[in-house]
C-alpha cells in the first residue's frame, strides 16, 4: 500500500521557506525540511506536488514554485476539491463581529433599549442597539429621535403631510411631530446576548 | 475670503506681512468644553443644563457653557461652584468615554489629511497644505467640512482656526468660541495680530509677557515688529520660533508621532481628609511612586531623577529632588530613596493633605547601557519584575500587587478619597463587562 503523504504540512513548510529565502529549496534542503533521511525519499512528494501544480521542474532539472505557493495571500479558490487546506489560510479572509456590525466606527454608539414599541421588529427591552449618528435616515429605517422633547425609537417614514414615526407594536399609534423633531441616530444593528 | 474676518477701522493700519493667502494651511481643532460636551452628547437629558466634571477631585475639571455663563470656571472648588449655581450638575470624570471621543475626533480629522498631531485629549493640529486639489474645495471649505463632520458624528462642537502656522492657528481657534471658525490668511495676519494681547500667544507665559510689557509691548503685532536679533537676545530660540510662526513662517512641525511624555511624569493625590499619620502618609507617597512607574513603563521609558513633595494642611509644600545613580524602571528600585527623602521632609505631628512624586530625566528604555561594575543579570531581573507586575495588574486591576508599605493605606480604599463615586458608564456595566474591561464604544443614556 502506498505511503500517505501529508501534503498540507509540506505546503506550509514550502511557503515558509519561500517567505524566508525567496527561492525554491534544493532536494537536500527539502529532505532536511521534511525530516527524511535520504534525498531519494523527497521525489515522491515532489512528483505529487508537480502533478498538483504547486511545483514545476525547470530545464536545468531544478525545481521552481508556481504562483500557488508564491502568491502573497493564498487564493482559496485554487484549492482543489477534497484537498485539505490549512486552516490558517482561511483566517486571512474573515471579518470580526465588530467589522460586521459597525461600518462607521467613528459615528457608532451603543444604546440599551428599555421600551417595547419596536418589539414586532424584533427589538426587545434590554437589547443593545448600535446607533449611527450623522446620517440622513431613509424611509423604513429605524431611528432614535427626539419628538416634541421625548426620545423614542421608531420606524422613520415620510408622506405628503411630512415626517411620521411608526411603532412596531399594535399597542401604539403612528406619531407626527407637533413642534419639533430631531434625529439622534439610525439603528444599524441589534445585539442580544443570552447568558 | 476677507468676508470671514472684518476689522473695521483698521484697513488703513500697518502694512501686510505678506500678500499671499495660504502658502501653508494648518488647522487647529479645539474641543469646546470637551469633557462636559461628551457628557451632554451621551446623556441628552443634561443638554442645556449647567454641568461640571471633576467630582472625584473636588475641583472643577471642565465646566459646560451653561455653567460658565453662571460664573463657574475650571479650577474652582465644587463648594464655591455650588454656591454660585445651586442647580449645578456635578459628575465624576469618565475618562474612558472622553478618550473614546478624542480618538474619534482625530480619526475624523485623518479623513482629510494624514498629517494630524494629537496635541492633547481635546485639541489637535492638521496640516492640510495641498489638499485643495484632492477635495476640489478651498482650505476654508475643508476646515468647515471637518468641523461639520465632528459636530454631526460626535454630537459635540469644536472651534477651528485656519492659518499658516501652528501658533497662528492656535490663536485663531481661540478667537471665536464655541463653534467658531476663524481663518487667518497671510494677507490678514497683520490685522489679526493687532487684536491679540501678548498673553494669548501660545508659548508666552506670564513671565515672558511681563518682561515684554516692560519694553512697552502690548499686542502680538508689537512682538512681530521687533527685530529678530532683539527677540533672539531677549527670549532666545523659543522666542525666535514664536516670532517666525506669528509672521506666517511655519517652523514648528505638525508632529504625527503618538504622544509620549518627554519631560517628566508626576503623580499627586490629595487625601480625602488631611492626616498626621506618618505610616499612612508614607504609604500614600509610595502608592504615587508606583502609579508613576506604571505610567513610565507603559511608555517604555526610564527615569534618572526622582522628586518627592509633601503638602501641609495649610498648602505649604516642601520637597526634595535626587539624581539616581542608575535610571530606574520600577518603584522597588527607588522606594528606599523615596522613604529616605520622606524621612527628611516629614515633620512629626504636622497635618498633611497631599503627596507628589515627579519622575524626571526621562529617556527611552529601548536601549540600555550597563555601568562598568553593574550586574546585567540583576538589571534584567528588575526589568522582568516590572513587566510581571504590569501583567498581573492588567489582569487583576491596578495596584493588585504593591509594595508592602501600601498595607498602611485604609483597607479597601485603594487610593480612594471618599468622593470616588463611579461614573455612569462604570455603574451600568453590560453583561460580561468588568470594572477593568468594557466595550470600546460610547454608550448613550437615552430611554427609548
Amino acid at each position: 500500500m502506498p505511503r500517505k503523504i501529508d501534503v498540507a504540512s509540506k505546503l506550509s513548510l514550502l511557503r515558509a521557506f519561500f517567505h524566508r529565502e525567496g527561492r525554491a529549496p534544493s532536494y537536500s534542503e527539502m529532505a532536511e525540511m521534511f525530516g527524511y533521511a535520504s534525498k531519494n525519499a523527497v521525489y515522491g512528494p515532489v512528483n505529487y506536488l508537480v502533478k498538483m501544480g504547486y511545483l514545476r521542474s525547470c530545464v536545468n532539472g531544478r525545481l521552481a514554485f508556481t504562483r500557488k505557493i508564491t502568491a502573497a495571500i493564498p487564493a482559496l479558490g485554487s484549492v482543489q476539491a477534497g484537498f485539505p487546506s490549512p486552516a490558517e489560510e482561511e483566517l486571512l479572509d474573515t471579518v470580526s463581529l465588530d467589522e460586521y456590525l459597525v461600518s462607521r466606527p467613528e459615528a457608532t454608539y451603543l444604546l440599551t433599549v428599555s421600551g417595547d414599541s419596536m418589539q414586532d421588529a424584533g427589538i426587545h427591552s434590554g437589547d443593545l442597539v448600535l446607533v449611527e449618528k450623522g446620517g440622513t435616515p431613509k424611509p423604513g429605517d429605524i431611528v432614535i429621535a427626539q419628538i416634541d422633547g421625548e426620545w423614542t425609537m421608531k420606524y422613520y417614514g415620510k408622506d405628503r403631510q411630512g415626517v411620521y414615526l411608526d411603532p412596531a407594536n399594535s399597542k401604539y399609534a403612528r406619531i407626527r411631530p407637533q413642534k419639533s423633531l430631531s434625529i439622534g441616530g439610525i439603528v444599524r444593528a441589534v445585539i442580544r446576548k443570552y447568558s | 475670503m476677507s468676508k470671514n474676518l472684518s476689522f473695521p477701522g483698521l484697513s488703513s493700519g500697518p502694512a501686510p506681512l505678506m500678500l499671499s493667502s495660504f502658502p501653508r494651511a494648518i488647522l487647529h481643532v479645539d474641543g469646546d468644553a470637551f469633557f462636559t460636551s461628551v457628557e451632554q452628547a451621551l446623556h441628552p437629558k443634561l443638554r442645556g443644563r449647567p454641568v461640571v466634571t471633576g467630582k472625584e477631585r473636588g475641583i472643577i475639571a471642565c465646566a459646560s457653557y451653561e455653567a460658565k455663563a453662571r460664573g463657574v470656571k475650571r479650577g474652582i472648588s465644587l463648594w464655591d461652584a455650588r454656591k454660585m449655581c445651586p442647580d449645578l450638575v456635578v459628575l465624576p470624570s469618565d475618562y474612558e468615554s472622553y478618550s473614546l471621543f478624542s480618538k474619534r475626533m482625530f480619526e475624523i480629522m485623518r479623513r482629510f489629511t494624514p498629517e494630524v498631531e494629537e496635541y492633547s485629549i481635546d485639541e489637535g493640529f492638521a496640516d492640510i497644505t495641498g489638499m485643495r486639489g484632492v477635495f476640489r474645495r478651498s482650505y476654508e471649505e475643508i476646515a468647515q467640512a471637518m468641523q461639520a463632520a465632528i459636530h454631526h458624528e460626535l454630537d459635540l462642537t469644536v472651534s477651528v482656526g485656519l492659518s499658516l502656522s501652528k501658533s497662528l492657528s492656535k490663536i485663531a481657534s481661540d478667537f471665536r468660541k464655541p463653534r467658531g471658525f476663524t481663518p487667518v490668511a497671510g494677507r490678514h495676519i497683520h490685522i489679526f495680530l493687532g487684536r491679540i494681547p501678548l498673553a494669548d500667544v501660545w508659548g508666552l507665559g506670564p513671565n515672558r509677557v511681563n518682561l515684554l510689557q516692560e519694553f512697552g509691548l502690548r499686542t502680538a503685532w508689537d512682538y512681530v515688529c521687533l527685530p529678530l536679533e532683539w527677540v533672539d537676545k531677549l527670549l532666545h530660540k523659543p522666542g525666535a520660533e514664536i516670532w517666525h510662526e506669528l509672521r506666517g513662517t511655519a517652523v514648528l512641525p505638525v508632529n504625527t508621532q503618538a504622544w509620549h511624555p518627554k519631560a517628566s511624569i508626576s503623580k499627586s493625590k490629595t487625601f480625602s481628609s488631611p492626616s498626621a499619620d506618618r505610616k499612612f502618609i508614607r504609604a500614600k507617597l509610595i502608592r504615587n511612586l508606583e502609579s508613576a512607574f506604571i505610567k513610565l513603563r507603559r511608555h517604555s521609558l526610564r527615569a534618572g531623577e526622582l522628586s518627592v513633595a509633601l503638602r501641609l494642611k495649610d498648602y505649604r509644600e516642601s520637597g526634595l529632588c535626587a539624581r539616581l545613580a542608575r535610571a530606574a524602571t520600577t518603584a522597588s528600585e527607588v522606594s528606599s530613596i523615596a522613604a529616605g527623602m520622606f524621612q527628611q521632609l516629614y515633620i512629626p505631628g504636622a497635618c498633611y493633605r497631599a503627596t507628589t512624586v515627579v519622575l524626571g530625566r526621562i529617556e527611552s528604555d529601548m536601549t540600555r547601557q550597563y555601568e562598568l561594575f553593574e550586574d546585567p543579570g540583576k538589571t534584567e531581573r528588575i526589568r522582568r519584575m516590572g513587566s510581571a507586575i504590569d501583567d498581573i495588574n492588567r489582569m487583576c486591576g491596578k495596584h493588585t500587587i504593591f509594595l508592602g508599605s501600601g498595607l498602611h493605606l485604609k483597607a479597601g480604599a485603594g487610593g480612594d478619597n471618599g468622593r470616588n463615586e463611579p461614573c455612569w458608564r462604570q455603574g451600568h456595566l453590560l453583561e460580561g463587562e468588568t470594572r477593568r474591561k468594557r466595550i470600546g464604544i460610547p454608550r448613550l443614556e437615552i430611554v427609548v
